[in-house]
């Protein structure tokens, strides 16, 4: 059991490593470049996990609040459109900071 | 030469050589000298053009006994925007929602756009929704002024006098940052859409892209609503009294 995840540990750091050394080439060989599509790709997750758990939250008090009193439901539908807006935008930036800089 | 739609040929072989000639008059030296009309560009005359028409449409076929199907959208469209303004700036209202409407059908108009093979969306490019950003930014000061007077510049200064260096620029720049968020949001929305269709049209070209054009085209219609009643805060903000 101790000896098969020994193996499974180091297949997965080899694993992780191989995209490493194959991207180096690609983006011009510097050591700094090599970094660059893994750090897009966890910046992106991390902005539209957070951005999905911010949403949910916001989604779930408007309904909760609409459940309480139906006859507000102008008002809440407007705050929660311009909630969601405000909360999407933010991922929105972080895709257009990776946008410029994976492209640069 | 850049790739071109069809309707930018068009207009590029008809009118590059004025448009250069313009453009070298003001110094500004495109790229390509044959041409010098992008897509984004000529997408927008396009949406303008209908837009034109569509109202020319609705002009000439105004009738109090009969109306039609023209008639009724637009009178859906125009009460849908004035329920928001009379909602949000409560009385006043009427006098913005001329501004409102043109902007949330010209914003539908250009988004729906990308949704066309041979189409694209003008506001998937940056410079489009900036433009629109900066209108609506002239707009609402140009109104808050109007309402208030002298008087708008309180609306830039705190609560008490020694608060005011402080607070100034603090309100001068989140002014400039609802350029900035009007712009990022209605383009990075366009243009990740555009891109997710993309995509998922590259791992399968059948089927599934057409659910993303679905998602997208529910995102079209609500980044224009969202871009509206932006415009329709800001300017309740601007032209607030204060009591």
């Amino acid at each position: 059991m101790k000896k098969l995840q020994y193996l499974f540990m180091s297949l997965a750091a080899m694993f992780l490593a191989t995209p490493a050394f194959a991207q180096s080439a690609v983006n011009g060989g510097s050591a700094a470049g090599q970094w660059v599509p893994l750090a897009a790709g966890l910046g992106m997750a991390l902005a539209a996990g957070l951005c999905g758990l911010a949403q949910g939250k916001a989604t779930a008090s408007a309904t909760e609040a609409l459940a309480r009193n139906p006859g507000a439901r102008p008002g809440i539908f407007i705050f929660l459109i311009l909630g969601l807006a405000f909360i999407e935008s933010l991922a929105l930036f972080t895709f257009v900071i990776i946008f410029l800089q994976v492209k640069a | 030469m850049p790739k071109q739609l069809l309707f930018t040929k068009f207009l590029n072989g008809h009118l590059a050589a004025p448009v250069t000639a313009l453009l070298e008059a003001v110094h500004v030296h495109p790229k390509h000298p044959q041409a010098p009309i992008s897509n984004a560009f000529a997408m927008e005359i396009l949406v303008f053009l209908v837009l034109i028409a569509y109202f020319l449409i609705v002009r000439f076929t105004l009738s109090v006994e009969k109306p039609g199907a023209f008639q009724h959208l637009a009178e859906m469209t125009n009460g849908f925007v004035e329920d928001q303004g009379h909602q949000i700036i409560g009385h006043g209202s009427e006098r913005f929602v001329t501004y409102l409407t043109a902007l949330f059908l010209f914003i539908l108009l250009s988004n729906l756009m990308g949704l066309i093979p041979g189409l694209e969306s003008p506001t998937a490019d940056v410079v489009v929704p900036l433009g629109m950003a900066l209108m609506t930014f002239l707009y609402y000061h140009f109104h808050g002024i109007r309402a208030n007077g002298a008087a708008y510049i309180k609306q830039f200064l705190g609560p008490v006098w020694w608060l005011y260096p402080l607070l100034f620029p603090i309100e001068v720049i989140s002014h400039f940052a609802r350029v900035l968020s009007l712009t990022v949001r209605l383009y990075a929305n366009m243009f990740a859409g555009d891109l997710l269709t993309l995509a998922f049209f590259s791992l399968v070209p059948i089927g599934i892209p057409l659910i993303f054009l679905g998602l997208h085209l529910g995102v079209a219609v609500i980044q224009a609503y969202v871009f509206m009643l932006l415009a329709t805060i800001y300017l309740s903000l601007a032209v607030a009294h204060d009591h």
